[in-house]
């Protein structure tokens, strides 16, 4: 396993404990409080200190490229629904027109949440499957 | 199925067992890239495979082989 592989690992963990920590905490402390368990999003940021000597090659750089293009590519698709998900159950299903304030830093984190646990997850998958250089 | 098939597994042994370490060091890259271009799961840059063909003193067309696809 190389350090990308054990950084996907970190991302796909914290990620994971993201999410979980949010619907433990939500029934328990409603969802500002809940909003907290996105701190183990921070723990992601120790993933810079595995392998720092490792040098990637040609395959690595290509494999964190395809990972974090689909990464961002699943992080647009979460925020845009995420976004007119609220819209349209706050209008269509309460017929208010005010989005409580707390919805958006939640949708954003979940936008950051999906990009780099997309973004583990595929680096994972390339890492076993067929890969193709760019000008190969 | 990868179209370009190589033989780098057999001029490894060819070349007094070079070990998959060594190959890696001689072309710039990992030892996981040597192991995923044996595997079949790795198709290389063409510096790259200039590289590695250079490393056993042979053409890129004698290590890297290209497959027509059988359309069915």
């Amino acid at each position: 396993m190389n350090a990308e592989q054990k950084r996907a690992w970190l991302g796909v963990v914290t990620m994971s404990a993201c999410v979980v920590g949010y619907f433990v905490l939500l029934p328990l402390f409603g969802p500002i409080v809940a909003t907290a368990a996105f701190a183990f999003y921070g723990i992601n940021g120790f993933a810079g200190l595995i392998g720092r000597k490792e040098k990637p090659d040609e395959r690595d750089k290509n494999i964190a490229r395809r990972a974090t293009l689909a990464g961002a590519m699943a992080s647009y698709l979460a925020f845009i629904i995420g976004c007119m998900g609220t819209w349209f159950v706050v209008f269509a299903f309460k017929r208010e027109e005010q989005v409580w304030v707390h919805v958006l830093g939640t949708i954003t984190m979940l936008g950051a949440i999906v990009f780099f646990f997309t973004r583990s997850v595929a680096i994972l998958v390339l890492y076993g499957r067929h890969v193709e250089a760019d000008n190969a | 199925m990868p179209e370009i098939t190589n033989g780098i597994r057999r001029l490894r042994f060819d070349h007094d067992e070079m070990t998959q370490e060594e190959l890696a060091l001689r072309v710039a890259c990992t030892r996981q890239t040597i192991i995923a271009l044996e595997a079949g799961k790795y198709t290389p840059s063409l510096a790259l495979a200039f590289r590695i063909a250079r490393a056993f003193n042979k053409r890129v067309e004698d290590v890297f082989q290209y497959e027509v696809p059988i359309k069915e």
